[in-house]
């Protein structure tokens, strides 16, 4: 157990704080032409995009055609730190980069890496990803949408929602029902379908919070006709996919949820004079308790956190990562609640949330009222809180299902 | 930075844990509770494992190893609630010793010869300031008077690192078990004895005198030393508190009601699920703790303070649930369920509990005055 970094890792961040502080794009630059979905890249981001693939720091633990440098997981951790940290966004296209490239790398073809994940690696598309449906939730395996294989291409018919970034995305990565009479974790198939297909449309849907600027998105495909080369991996093997996929983001994707809530209390600890000022000695006290709460709720997300990532580190299991998504993302709701409520009847005052040019990707942004109903997203999507807790219990802990 | 334990770590927490389940067994722990034994026995096998010099330098017979290593023979203690003297001995009064940069007692400590204590609460707070126990300077000795409350160890340590305050500030004495009045404490817990120890015109010179009141360094050593003490309360009482999870989960798979076992109970199953992940954070900031006290980094008094609190957050989930999804059976006192629950509990109580340890983070964090 150690808190210092090896000298190897310490030239690795150094030489990538060089590189960005060339690189980066300027705060401004991002400002001008905002990202406003998880599927939308604007120039500056596909320039970034390509920046950081050609000097292999797109992803770093991939080799250099990949986008990368053979970097450990130790370096692809810092790596994501300093970018946090300089509040660069490593993407705007966080399904895309994070999930849907993985995953095609993984299980594509040589053409379907060529044709769908190279061109997101080089900053030239954007994917979304396609699982959920209205009868298809947390209950995701079973999800409804048919795909039936005519000849050499498919005949898709069904229903997408809280498709991220579909509004602006090039291809979606597809989960689609190919056997309906197995059973419903074993008939499920992912296949690439362009969004300009003929048959797909896509409805946006304004959230809560930025209605302006909606990231959620319906989308309904009646007879949409891809190639039967679409199919990724094996046929009717996607839910084996998908929980591989969503590995590779369980891996790295907790420093970005813990480095928002340590931004996050950076920022109450900066404002806590002021507020408390307007407190009564009593109200203090009890405000000062729910602070100091938070603040020990983010260094045990940090501690716990590089705990598991010790472990994944070794290629061993690390239960810890299973128990971060729970933990950072309800930390980072009660932080933004502890916050408003000390603000009282201030926090009502509508910010509008402020875009500094990829408003998508998970910092805190808005007023602290605002950040609190937007850190719901984190505590829904990608498994609710009650199903980590599920998984936690049954798969973790071997308590026996129902 | 590498949040895992190196391979000589892990086989000592290996020998440790097995050392324990030999001769600590919950046989020793009933006997303690019931008074038809003690904690002799087991000290013995320590003693002649070599414990008690786990911290203490090679010069002076010890072993020489950290706060890391530390962190983890006092948890494998916890977790067997283990009656022995070395939570008292190497977390209090050799921290303090080490602290004060004195020789004094540690080969002794370090043979086992003799025990020891820190003698700091008064009147069951942890932060008197001005200490109400008094050091009178007389000639070239010091002379202590003063009650001091929560003695760990405090009838039976051989020594007592007494702090008391003089005219100049704060300062650490040595003080012989014959020279002070110990008065046992009848505790929910035996194996964490208490005791209050009045001192009564003691008189402590030369050598003895660790930490002279006015020296400059002396509150900061008194704190460092401190800091050790109350990381290795924290790792032994989440240690407990993980037993007493696993106890809990084990339970929960093999009880049955309602024709099937009761931790298919989603109620349960989110229950237990939370009491997991408040086992891993608070042992994840306990570590954390024991890493900024290794490395002397500059963030150990709030990690210190954040991993006692979280301990005692822990304990209080932990102890709750524990004993409520035992149903009937854990409210029993031959159950040894309530071993765990108590020592959880006083685990939290001594060195602060979470809201003192809160409140001290407040100040830390810039959000309060200091008291
Ligand atoms: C911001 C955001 C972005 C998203 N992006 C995408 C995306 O890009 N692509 C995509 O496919 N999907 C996306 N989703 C969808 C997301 O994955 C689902 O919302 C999520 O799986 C929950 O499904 P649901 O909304 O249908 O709620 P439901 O499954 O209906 O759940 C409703 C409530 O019931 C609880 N519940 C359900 N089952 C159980 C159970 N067994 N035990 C206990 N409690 C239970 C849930 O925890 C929840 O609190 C996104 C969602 C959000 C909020
Ligand atoms: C102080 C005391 C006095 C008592 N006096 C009497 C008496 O005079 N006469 C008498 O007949 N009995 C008496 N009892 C027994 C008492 O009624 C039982 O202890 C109680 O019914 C619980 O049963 P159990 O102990 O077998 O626990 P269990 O039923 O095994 O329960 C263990 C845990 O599982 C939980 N659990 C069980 N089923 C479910 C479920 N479906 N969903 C969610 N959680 C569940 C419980 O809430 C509990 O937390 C007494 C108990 C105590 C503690």
């Amino acid at each position: 157990m150690k808190l210092r970094f090896d000298d190897e890792v310490e030239t690795f961040r150094a030489e990538l704080l060089a590189w960005l502080a060339i690189n980066r794009p300027s705060a401004a630059e991002m400002a001008a032409e905002p990202s406003v979905s998880t599927g939308h890249a604007p120039p500056w981001a596909r320039r970034w995009t390509r920046t950081m693939f050609d000097a292999g720091w797109l992803v770093p633990g991939w080799p250099p055609e990949r986008g990368g440098r053979n970097a450990g997981p130790v370096e692809s951790l810092v790596y994501i730190e300093e970018l946090a940290k300089a509040r660069v966004p490593r993407t705007t296209n966080v399904q895309g980069l994070g999930i849907v490239v993985p995953s095609i790398i993984d299980y594509g073809t040589d053409a379907q890496i060529r044709d769908y994940a190279m061109p997101i690696l080089r900053g030239e598309a954007t994917a979304c990803l396609g699982m959920s449906e209205p009868n298809a939730g947390s209950d995701l395996a079973s999800l409804t949408t048919r795909a039936v294989l005519d000849g050499d291409h498919w005949v898709i018919n069904g229903q997408k929602v809280w498709t991220s970034g579909a509004n602006y995305a090039d291809f979606c990565f597809l989960f689609c029902r190919t056997d309906p009479h197995a059973p419903k974790h074993q008939g499920i198939s992912i296949i690439i379908v362009p969004m300009d297909t003929p048959g797909v449309t896509v409805r946006p849907l304004p959230e809560i919070i930025h209605p302006h600027q909606p990231d959620l998105n319906e989308v309904f495909l009646t007879d949409v006709t891809v190639p039967a080369h679409h199919l990724v991996g094996e046929l009717n093997n996607g839910w084996a996919m998908a929980n591989g996929s969503l590995a590779h983001e369980r891996a790295m994707v907790w420093v970005n949820a813990v480095m928002g809530l340590e931004e996050s209390l950076t920022t109450l600890l900066a404002e806590a004079p002021a507020l408390l000022d307007r407190l009564t000695p009593f109200e203090r006290t009890l405000a000062v308790d729910q602070i100091v709460q938070v603040a020990i709720d983010t260094q045990a997300a940090r501690c716990l956190g590089y705990r598991g990532f010790a472990k994944f580190a070794r290629g061993a299991g690390a239960p810890e990562q299973a128990l971060m998504k729970l933990y950072a993302s309800e930390a980072r709701q009660r932080v933004a609640l502890v916050a408003a409520e000390i603000q009282g009847a201030d926090a009502l005052a509508a910010g509008g949330v402020a875009n500094d040019g990829h408003h998508a990707v998970d910092e805190p942004q808005g007023t602290w009222l605002e950040q609190y109903f937007h850190s719901f997203a984190n505590t829904i999507s990608a498994g609710a809180s009650e199903i980590q807790r599920n998984i936690i219990a049954e798969r973790i802990l071997g308590l026996p299902r129902n | 930075m590498d949040f895992e334990f190196t391979s000589d770590q892990i086989e000592l927490r290996a020998n440790a844990r097995a050392v324990l389940e030999a001769a600590c067994p919950a046989a020793v722990v009933r006997a303690v509770y019931e008074a038809t034994g003690d904690g002799t026995a087991l000290w013995s096998r320590l003693v002649q494992l070599d414990w008690p010099g786990l911290t203490i330098p090679e010069e002076h017979g010890g072993m020489g190893l950290g706060m890391v290593e530390l962190a983890i023979v006092v948890e494998e203690l916890g977790r067997a609630v283990a009656p022995t003297p070395v939570l008292a001995t190497l977390t209090q009064l050799v921290p303090l010793l080490q602290a004060a940069g004195s020789p004094r007692l540690l080969d002794e400590i370090a043979a086992g010869a003799c025990t020891g204590t820190l003698a700091l609460a008064e009147d069951g707070g942890w932060h008197h300031q001005p200490m109400q126990t008094t050091a009178r300077r007389d000639g070239h000795a010091w002379v202590l008077n003063g009650v001091k409350s929560h003695v760990l160890d405090g009838t039976t340590a051989d020594w007592l690192a007494v702090v008391a305050q003089g005219n100049d500030g704060v300062g650490a004495f040595l003080v012989p078990a014959a020279a002070v009045v110990a008065t046992a404490v009848v505790v929910m817990d035996p194996t964490l004895p208490i005791a209050t120890v009045t001192l009564n015109d003691v008189t402590v010179g030369g050598d003895d005198v660790l930490l002279e009141p006015g020296d400059p360094a002396a509150a900061l050593a008194i704190e460092r030393a401190l800091q050790t003490s109350v990381t290795a309360l924290a790792c032994s009482t989440v240690a407990s508190c993980r037993r007493l999870f696993e106890i809990t989960l084990d339970y929960a798979k093999q009880r049955e009601q309602f024709g099937r076992p009761i931790g298919s109970f989603q109620a349960l199953k989110h229950r237990l699920a939370d009491l997991y992940l408040s086992v891993e954070r608070a042992a994840s900031l306990a570590w954390f703790a024991a890493l900024t006290i290794a490395e002397d980094d500059d963030r150990r008094a709030i990690a210190v303070a954040m991993a006692k609190a979280a301990a005692g957050e822990c304990q209080r989930l932990v102890v709750r649930d524990a004993l409520q999804l035992h149903g009937g059976i854990g409210f029993t006192w031959e159950h040894d369920l309530h071993f765990l629950l108590k020592r959880a509990k006083a685990g939290d109580a001594l060195l602060g509990t979470a809201a003192y340890h809160r409140a001290h983070l407040a100040e830390l964090l810039g959000l309060a005055q200091p008291a």
